[in-house]
């Protein structure tokens, strides 16, 4: 085995590899080379506003799958009361960390740590989604706000875990990206903050009154009255 | 002039939260096709909470931990040791009156190198008291201690350990309840029999003829 390598877990590769990809999104390396594959079918991605939306989206994705892959762990060793998932190792070995009934669970709910996981990313990417479909919407801010606030939480939570981690002795690769995909996405929120209002916010093909009547009226199928003097064509 | 469209404001959360349900019905799916996980608890088809502590055979006071005796992936047919545990007080009058009358019976039946009972010859059966305190130390008429535990054994000609988990620190893992409460233990550690969930009638001893597989 490679100097370094014992805690690397094959299993990891696809969350990996979509977290790299978020990743990318945000810099310049991976605009050039990673992005024009995707511009064409998303132009959104050619703004810096769609490739931060892109990028964050991912690393919630990425998130998500690899707490679904830590609750899965949790499940089988509840079936089998115990075992190796991970790379035998003697500090990084998931089994004695996932399977450990004194921690592996929230305290007073009882729900194990990878369904936390899974609520709270699937809660970034419920987000991020609905800003990146309309992101002037009036409650983007608020959207803002609760993701950073969330991530937050989450750090301090991370904490806990991290010292979960310490008192069994063994660190948890799974747990790991996790913790990082949440981190990075925090990060990420703080962006989109300092990114609002500035003009790296400015969408374009905002939803004007034009938009609105015109969409009305392919959905009414003829004519919409104008409800103000300006709106009449 | 801009002017806000609400209902598309409200269609894109919507849309949002569709995606992500669906992904989050995916997982979970995926998840509760794949596995079959049992928690520990102290009901029938839970996984046994940890039992450790001291226990006296007729000999000494050794260390004993349930979890060594048993095979988490044991399966129906394959050999083991079954376990039949019985939480009692040494001052419950109950437990005396069982201690005195079934449990020689049972024990004759289940125990020893050639019991009446027949078990595949890769199968045994164990027994185990541990001895809790419903009573707080010091309660007038109630003596609790090693001693205790030690002389209640041999005046019942029991030949089967004693536990002494008299500080009742079981309740943590196992919680509160009365005794005698007895429970079968499968080699797998799953809980087959409590008899704070069987039927009135059913005992111990009845699922323990049921559930044990008997021998040639």
């Amino acid at each position: 085995m490679v100097a370094g390598l014992e805690c690397f877990d094959p299993n990891l590769l696809p969350h990996l590899a979509i977290f790299a990809l978020g990743v990318a999104m945000f810099t310049p390396l991976g605009e050039s080379l990673v992005l024009p594959a995707f511009r064409s079918k998303w132009p959104s991605l050619e703004t810096k506003l769609g490739r931060t939306f892109g990028g964050l989206l991912l690393i919630c994705f990425s998130g998500f799958t690899v707490s679904a892959h830590t609750l899965w762990m949790h499940n089988k060793s509840q079936e089998m009361g115990g075992g190796s998932f991970c790379s035998a190792g003697t500090v990084c070995d998931c089994a004695s960390v996932i399977g450990n009934n004194d921690w592996n669970t929230m305290p007073y709910l009882g729900l194990p740590w990878g369904l936390l996981g899974m609520l709270a990313f699937a809660m970034f990417m419920w987000l991020i989604i609905s800003m990146a479909k309309e992101p002037t919407a009036s409650w983007v801010l608020n959207h803002l706000k609760l993701g950073t606030n969330f991530g937050i939480l989450g750090i301090g939570i991370i904490l806990y875990l991290m010292y979960a981690e310490y008192e069994i002795g063994k660190i948890c690769q799974f747990c790991t990206v996790a913790h990082i995909a949440h981190i990075s996405a925090t990060i990420g929120f703080f962006r989109l903050s300092n990114m609002y209002g500035s003009s790296d916010w400015n969408v374009s093909g905002n939803t004007t009154v034009v938009d609105v009547a015109a969409k009305e009226r392919r959905k009414r199928g003829g004519y919409v009255a104008p409800k103000q003097a300006s709106e009449e064509e | 002039m801009i002017r806000r469209n609400i209902s598309e404001e409200a269609g894109a959360r919507s849309d949002g939260l569709m995606i992500v349900s669906l992904m989050f019905i995916a997982a979970f799916t995926y998840i509760a096709f794949t596995t079959n996980p049992v928690y520990t608890g102290i009901g029938v088809g839970d996984r046994v909470p940890e039992l450790e502590g001291q226990i006296y055979d007729g000999g000494a006071w050794t260390d004993f931990k349930l979890e060594d005796s048993l095979d988490p992936l044991w399966a129906e047919g394959d050999g083991g040791t079954w376990f039949m545990i019985e939480f009692m007080d040494t001052n419950c009058g109950y437990c005396q009156q069982q201690a005195a009358e079934d449990i020689p019976n049972q024990q004759a039946k289940w125990l020893g190198d050639n019991p009446p009972r027949s078990t595949p010859d890769n199968v045994t059966v164990e027994f185990l008291a541990v001895s809790i305190s419903l009573w707080e130390s010091g309660t007038d008429g109630k003596s609790y201690g090693r001693d205790v535990i030690q002389d209640f054994r041999n005046n019942n000609n029991h030949n089967f350990p004693y536990m002494d988990m008299q500080d009742n620190s079981h309740q943590d893992d196992w919680g509160g309840f009365g005794t005698p409460t007895y429970f079968l233990i499968a080699p797998n550690g799953i809980i087959e029999y409590v008899n704070l969930e069987a039927d009135s009638g059913y005992t111990v001893w009845d699922a323990m003829d049921e559930k044990i597989p008997r021998g040639e």
